[in-house]
């Protein structure tokens, strides 16, 4: 029998067996612990048999755009290419649009999400809070908010034209994550996700913050609702300056806040504050937001029940506060909290610690010092312009440090499978359901779980990691390389034969390539890379897909990729060749190429 | 092809490996103590669990002190739904955690009292505090976990299936940069099964010698820089559980987990476990949802959220020990030992939210069938001024002592010095029948062994 004979197919597939004895009948797997294994992390570097891994650089605007959206597509491309005479002015000029994208239309989002279909995502804080919050009887009913929310996410990540937004908008749902289906917080999510975050999602952080602090959502979350004069509740001041703004790198622990070890220096705002802060400080940003609470039907105000964010005077503690070494005079009310705000907001930890979860997010796991520091400086030099946050990614995307990096960072599985969906050009999307059947989106959603990456899953406030160590574990990969499978064979009803599959990879193919000539295993895997990567990999790669395509045919040798059907043991070329071109889509998305950014 | 030094010691040590126990006394070379093949599961509570209410005061002074600072978390000393006495201690365990008792009762759980951080500055903080505990660096971050620096040095065999087990998708930071440990939440979906069938991988159905996705798949991530090799691993951990994955699981001795991801999880690890030729050693499992600054409840109520917390927390340590605890042959649980610690304490007094606030000092749990089992540690005091901070329980055993009297006693590692860099001292608290153990090794681990070779 003719086997695939590229002489590095042969190398690869001598390691494997090299730990793989009899891989071809009773397989024995090679164990986990075996001598000489490589190191992945601590002392990888010293490692001499470590080498960077022979993978092609994709083209500029590919390397960009995927790394500023939810995966490049042939249309994406296409589109920018058509905006200047080179790629630095085409990605100039595409930035500028992306940074406005109320200027964008947004068809197939519209058409998607519609109040017919996810009718929660268009409900005010107050519907929310009586057509759900108040809903105890039917979990299904009391959390479809945040499972529409949950769809309306995949279908702008994958569907959207605003793809830099919604990049932005998943990572401020990072910063300031809540864990999406608390009991209390997931009915009204709509409201937190739509009017602080996607609302300031390109605008003023200090805004933003102002928004978190008093939405629903996080009010439950972290607690800022039972924060009492007579009952302090510390959980959200902590989270607020540790995770939120000058974050645990300006946390010099249980320290007095008078310690001579206690470096202060000038704030945005022209005033001295300390650099650092200490627990005194969170004890401090505590009674400042005494009395911030929503009207939740308290027993002291019972006809006060519209989940509105409201202050109560009477449980402010209204005494002065140290803050960060600035004085917050008596009886100044809610404004002792808005003094925090605008303290954090203003403070060069807060310019630094967000420019560098951006940069991470965008640039890569460990971004240069001095791409920081320069970012923290639009962020600190227009802390008060409306247009702040879209100023500081226009300085990120722009930069010389973006525009080289590659290959510092791995898509995480959220990020992979909407890629995948955008690629496969799917057509699915996914809805809230009630009934006792395991639906399409159900299945889809706990795939997505399962990766350890579903949309507003985190259970805790610091949000989803975003660095390779945590991504790359065998938990994550293995079940990312499942759900990218998943998506060969997802029909839009799940369990329905008749149901149109969500990307019928076998019909594209044949109208991509028409003639049947045309359908060569060599043919086929460059259509699907060209479409998938926006670029070729290194020849050794494409030799792998396509000996997996054509097994005993010639490279060269047309395919019949018009029937599934079995065929007799010596010619697997012929054996359900359909099936086998899924799966060799398949191994493209699941390649280690398609997770570099 | 040249051959570099570390291909030669690659070459070198597969030889010796074929020659058996030649392989074994090579590996003794870098550790005289040879591991046993006992397990420790490192089981993390996160989001810092209120300890006072888990194990709480029931007598003398202390209860007074307790009951002046919490009311609306309160667990009653007596009558409806009173805690369950440890023994005379003057302590009792949450009365929903009635399996712990019933371990306790046999001798099979200790409880410590007053385990922390004792590096300075404290902190207060969940992510910070986690990752110091689990990096096990003194107060730093780093790039390895301490379990991990456990694999490392810990004499295990050159050949382990599994040596090691992160349940979760993602790897917790106890086993960061581990090249052995699988992280895998479930057992039965941890395989490529997704897809159309006939080309998912070669069965008998398939043409002869034909490869089929899951099988190609590992061809693709050879490369050598981190990303792929971290795929290799995850190739590596789907190969070795795809035999086992669509077994049917069940528990031995009538063992009855409850429904949920913890009660999934420990069966998991009950399975392999008992696997012996898989050779689990390590493996850690997280608990989230202790971080209750609000509505904490308490047993009177029908509200008693912390109490729903605890009970299928109990039922699943107790399911994982009965399960374990078979007889002859079937009895795993004498060589297994579960650590429970949390990041951090909560807050004495409780707050007007009918929660508590992030603290210090906390309990630990330690379970097995070599525990033994009562009251250990000292508690520092719920006086004002024997608090941390006039606030906090203080801490006054040094968490790393428990896991280094397990990795003495139970694990049969000396290397202290390599597991808890920093850590200078060892005072066991005999919290194991085998109640001598190794001498603790402050140094001497040789790093040329890290990877199971010899140094040329």
């Amino acid at each position: 029998m003719s086997r695939p004979d590229s002489a590095l197919l042969d190398l690869a597939r001598r390691r494997l067996l090299g730990v793989l004895p009899g891989l071809f009948s009773d397989p024995t797997p090679p164990p986990m612990r075996r001598p000489g294994k490589p190191p992945v992390y601590a002392e990888a570097e010293q490692d001499p048999d470590l080498q960077p891994a022979a993978v092609t650089t994709p083209p500029a605007l590919v390397r960009w755009l995927n790394r500023a959206t939810f995966g490049t597509t042939p249309a994406l491309l296409a589109e920018v290419n058509g905006l200047g005479g080179n790629d630095d002015a085409r990605w100039q000029a595409w930035v500028d649009q992306q940074l406005n994208p109320a200027a964008i239309n947004d068809p197939q989002v519209d058409a998607r999400l519609t109040a017919a279909s996810h009718p929660t995502l268009f409900k005010s804080l107050s519907e929310l809070w009586t057509q759900h919050h108040a809903v105890t009887t039917d979990y299904g009913v009391r959390m479809r908010p945040i499972t529409e929310s949950e769809c309306a996410k995949v279908v702008r990540a994958v569907y959207s034209r605003r793809q830099l937004y919604e990049v932005v908008v998943d990572f401020w749902h990072d910063h300031f994550s809540t864990f999406g289906w608390h009991y209390d917080g997931g009915p009204v999510f709509p409201h937190y996700d739509r009017d602080i975050i996607r609302a300031h999602a390109l605008g003023n952080f200090r805004a933003m913050l102002g928004g978190v602090t008093r939405a629903t959502t996080m009010m439950y979350f972290l607690d800022l609702r039972s924060n009492r004069r007579d009952g302090p509740n510390e959980n959200y001041a902590r989270e607020l300056v540790e995770l939120h703004t000058l974050g645990a790198e300006n946390y010099a622990g249980v320290l007095r806040p008078d310690d001579p070890s206690l470096p202060s220096g000038q704030a945005n705002d022209g005033v001295n504050v300390r650099l650092k802060y200490v627990d005194e400080d969170v004890y401090s940003a505590t009674r400042a937001f005494t009395g911030w609470t929503i009207r939740d039907g308290h027993w002291q105000f019972p006809a006060e029940n519209d989940g509105q964010f409201t202050f109560r005077p009477g449980w402010h503690d209204n005494y002065s506060k140290w803050f960060l070494n600035r004085f917050i005079q008596s009886y100044k009310g809610d404004d002792d909290g808005e003094i925090v705000l605008n303290t954090l907001a203003a403070h060069p930890g807060t310019a630094t610690h967000v420019c560098r979860k951006l940069c991470r997010r965008l640039v890569g796991d460990n971004p240069p010092e001095s791409l920081v520091q320069s970012a923290a400086q639009v962020f600190g030099q227009h802390w008060q312009a409306a247009d702040q946050i879209a100023r500081v990614i226009r300085h990120i995307l722009l930069s010389s440090t973006f525009k080289a990096a590659f290959n510092q960072k791995m898509a995480r599985p959220f990020t992979i499978a909407m890629a995948a969906l955008r690629g496969l050009q799917a057509d699915y999307t996914p809805v809230w359901d009630n009934t006792s059947n395991w639906t399409t989106t159900e299945e889809f959603i706990s795939h997505l779980r399962a990766t350890g990456h579903g949309p507003f899953y985190w259970p805790a406030p610091n949000g989803y990691p975003d660095r390779q160590e945590a991504w790359s574990s065998s938990g994550a990969l293995a079940m990312t390389w499942k759900l990218l499978a998943h998506f060969t064979t997802m029909r839009q009803v799940r369990g329905d034969n008749q149901s149109p599959l969500v990307a019928d990879i076998v019909a594209q193919t044949m109208t991509a390539l028409p003639n049947a000539a045309q359908r060569t295993a060599g043919g086929i895997i460059d259509y699907w890379l060209g479409r998938l990567y926006g670029f070729q990999p290194e020849p050794a790669r494409r030799a792998q897909l396509v000996d997996f395509l054509r097994q005993n045919a010639a490279a060269d040798a047309p395919l019949d990729i018009t029937t599934d059907a079995w065929a007799n043991a010596n010619n697997p070329s012929a054996f359900y060749t359909q099936s086998r071109l899924r799966y060799a889509v398949a191994l493209i998305l699941c390649a280690p190429d398609y997770f570099r950014r | 092809m040249s051959m570099n030094r570390r291909d030669f010691l690659r070459t070198s040590s597969l030889a010796t490996l074929a020659v058996g126990a030649g392989a074994r006394t090579r590996v003794a070379l870098g550790n005289p103590d040879a591991a046993t093949s006992d397990v420790l599961v490192f089981v993390y509570l996160r989001g810092g669990i209120d300890g006072l209410s888990l194990v709480a005061p029931v007598a003398g002074e202390l209860r007074t002190q307790y009951e002046q600072a919490r009311s609306a978390t309160r667990i009653p000393a007596t009558g409806a739904n009173a805690a369950l006495p440890l023994g005379s201690s003057g302590w009792g365990l949450h009365p929903r955690a009635s399996g712990l008792h019933g371990l306790f009762q046999a001798s099979r759980l200790a409880v410590v009292h007053a385990v922390g951080m004792l590096h300075e500055p404290v902190t207060r903080s969940h992510f910070e505090a986690q990752a110091f505990m689990e990096f096990g660096l003194n107060g730093q971050a780093g790039t390895q976990g301490w379990l991990t620096r456990h694999l490392i040095s810990g004499g295990l065999p050159a050949n382990v299936s599994i040596p090691s087990v992160s349940a979760g998708a993602i790897t917790a930071t106890s086993l960061l940069a581990s090249t052995e440990t699988i992280t895998m939440a479930n057992l039965q979906q941890f395989r490529l099964n997704t897809g159309p069938w006939n080309w998912n991988h070669s069965t008998q159905g398939t043409p002869a010698g034909a490869l089929g996705f899951a099988e190609v798949l590992p061809q693709l991530w050879q490369g050598s820089d981190i990303l792929e090799r971290k795929g290799q691993q995850a190739h590596d951990a789907l190969a070795i559980i795809r035999p086992i994955a669509g077994e049917t699981y069940t528990p031995g001795n009538g063992a009855q987990y409850p429904s949920g991801t913890l009660g999934d999880q420990l069966q998991m690890l009950a399975n392999l476990i008992k696997r012996q030729e898989l050779g689990l050693r390590v493996a850690t499992v997280d608990v989230g949802g202790w971080d209750t600054h609000n509505g904490q409840g308490n047993p009177t109520q029908s509200y008693d959220y912390f109490g729903n917390q605890v009970e299928p927390l109990s039922r699943a340590l107790t399911a994982f020990y009965t399960d374990l605890n078979g007889s002859g042959a079937g009895n795993h649980a004498g060589r297994v030992s579960v650590v429970v610690m949390s990041e951090f304490g909560r807050r004495v007094l409780e707050n007007d939210a009918g929660g508590t606030d992030h603290g210090y000092g906390n309990v630990a749990l330690v379970m097995g069938g070599t525990v033994n089992g009562g009251v250990y540690g000292t508690f520092p005091g719920l006086g004002t001024n024997q608090l941390f901070e006039r606030a906090d329980v203080g801490v006054t055993t040094d968490y790393r002592q428990i896991l280094s009297e397990c990795l003495l006693r139970r694990l049969g590692n000396p290397y202290l010095g390599h597991v808890f860099p920093g850590l200078n001292s060892y005072t066991p608290l005999g919290l194991f029948s085998d109640a001598t153990g190794l001498a603790p090794n402050w140094g001497g681990f040789d790093h040329l062994f890290d990877n199971g070779f010899e140094a040329a």
